[in-house]
């Protein structure tokens, strides 16, 4: 079973013991493998913003703290122990040097974001690829745990 | 009437917008022509709102890669205005100012990109004026800003700034036709939700 799963933007997936999540063109986004190695269970969570203010949220996969939050209790759900989940971190780039605006810098408050959820929740966080300025493309193998990066104009890399 | 959400806005609202989106266009459009000498045709404006993944298969997968060029328009109202340049358009741009080709975004130098963030700032700026002046109101963009990258990280941009409003994207615009072969130029403007009902209002009732 060596599938692919693709996960969308404000989206999460889960998978056991193989096959591969994949999410495309993280920009400012941030893309969070978390991981049981004993279980060889591996979700992987595309968020889109830092925090969660909205009124009556409807999906909780498009902000970092309630979508880490919502990974986790599924992950549970399904036997995970909170002690040997591992986290790995990708995203987070800025894509246009705005000189002038108002939008800021969603990438990095997208990182510390995610950085503060999962310390808060006690998880691990084992390797992250994230800043900078280009789109990343993040492959998680859920057999291995390895998580795959790719950009544009760059060599793969692998935390 | 107040929008709230995208799924508010009627068919009145929608061809209000398509309209704007029009106007902007060809005067886009027509920016080009002198630019290029040369005649350039649009594409029926649309006016689309659509959920984040399909915007992005809209465009043409997420790992594309396109040149874009971006402004954030300030003033009375808040928007991004988006270029996004496909390798045809920038050919047939490069061709045209530099009389030169590129096989792929990499041998793009900075001269050629100089020129393509001023194609993308002289249509986005031709787009905004005819806005402001229909509207009645002061509208200011940003410095242009341009990147190379994947097409689905460029579109996140104003998913980004206005994703705490909005579940989904509203984008107002259309393709060019230069010499009978359309050229996929994405001109998108995707305006915050207070800025739409403003700018619905200002338009549906100038002397309100």
């Amino acid at each position: 079973m060596d599938n692919k799963l693709t996960v969308g933007i404000a989206d999460m997936k889960l998978a056991r013991d193989s096959g591969t999540l994949i999410t495309y063109a993280l920009g400012s986004c941030v893309g969070i493998c978390l991981y049981d190695p004993i279980l060889h269970l591996g979700s992987l969570t595309h968020i889109m913003l830092p925090l969660n203010m909205e009124a009556g949220r409807k999906n909780a996969y498009k902000y970092a703290d309630t979508g880490v939050r919502q990974a986790l209790s599924e992950m549970t759900a399904l036997g995970c122990s909170r002690s040997r989940l591992v986290a790995k971190i990708a995203g987070g780039a800025k894509m246009f040097e705005l000189t002038g605006g108002t939008i800021g810098n969603i990438g990095v408050r997208n990182i510390d974001s995610v950085r503060t959820i999962l310390k808060k929740e006690g998880i691990r966080l084992l390797g992250e690829d994230v800043g900078g300025t280009t789109a990343r493309t993040l492959l998680f193998d859920v057999a291995s745990g390895k998580a795959t990066i790719r950009s544009y104009g760059k060599p793969e890399q692998v935390i | 009437m107040e929008i709230k959400n995208y799924s508010d806005l009627g068919t009145l609202e929608l061809d209000i917008l398509r309209e704007v989106g029009s106007i902007g266009t060809s005067n886009a459009a027509n920016a080009l022509s002198q630019l290029l000498n040369q005649e350039v045709r649009i594409t029926l404006p649309e006016v689309r709102i659509m959920g984040y993944n399909d915007a992005i298969e809209w465009i043409g997968g997420p790992e594309a890669i396109t040149a874009g060029v971006l402004v954030q328009l300030g003033g009375e109202i808040n928007g991004i205005l988006l270029s996004v340049q496909q390798l045809d358009f920038i050919n047939l741009i490069l061709s045209n100012m530099l009389d030169t080709q590129v096989e792929s975004y990499e041998q793009l130098t900075s001269l050629e990109c100089s020129a393509l963030i001023e194609v993308g700032n002289i249509m986005i700026s031709s787009f905004i004026n005819p806005l402001s002046t229909l509207a009645n109101i002061s509208i200011r963009p940003t410095v242009p800003a341009f990147t190379v990258d994947m097409q689905g990280a460029i579109l996140t941009v104003p998913m980004a700034a206005f994703g705490g409003q909005s579940d989904y994207i509203m984008t107002i615009g259309g393709n060019f036709i230069c010499n009978h072969v359309e050229v996929p130029c994405h001109l998108l403007l995707s305006p915050d939700i207070l800025s739409l009902n403003i700018l619905l209002g200002k338009i549906s009732n100038p002397y309100g």
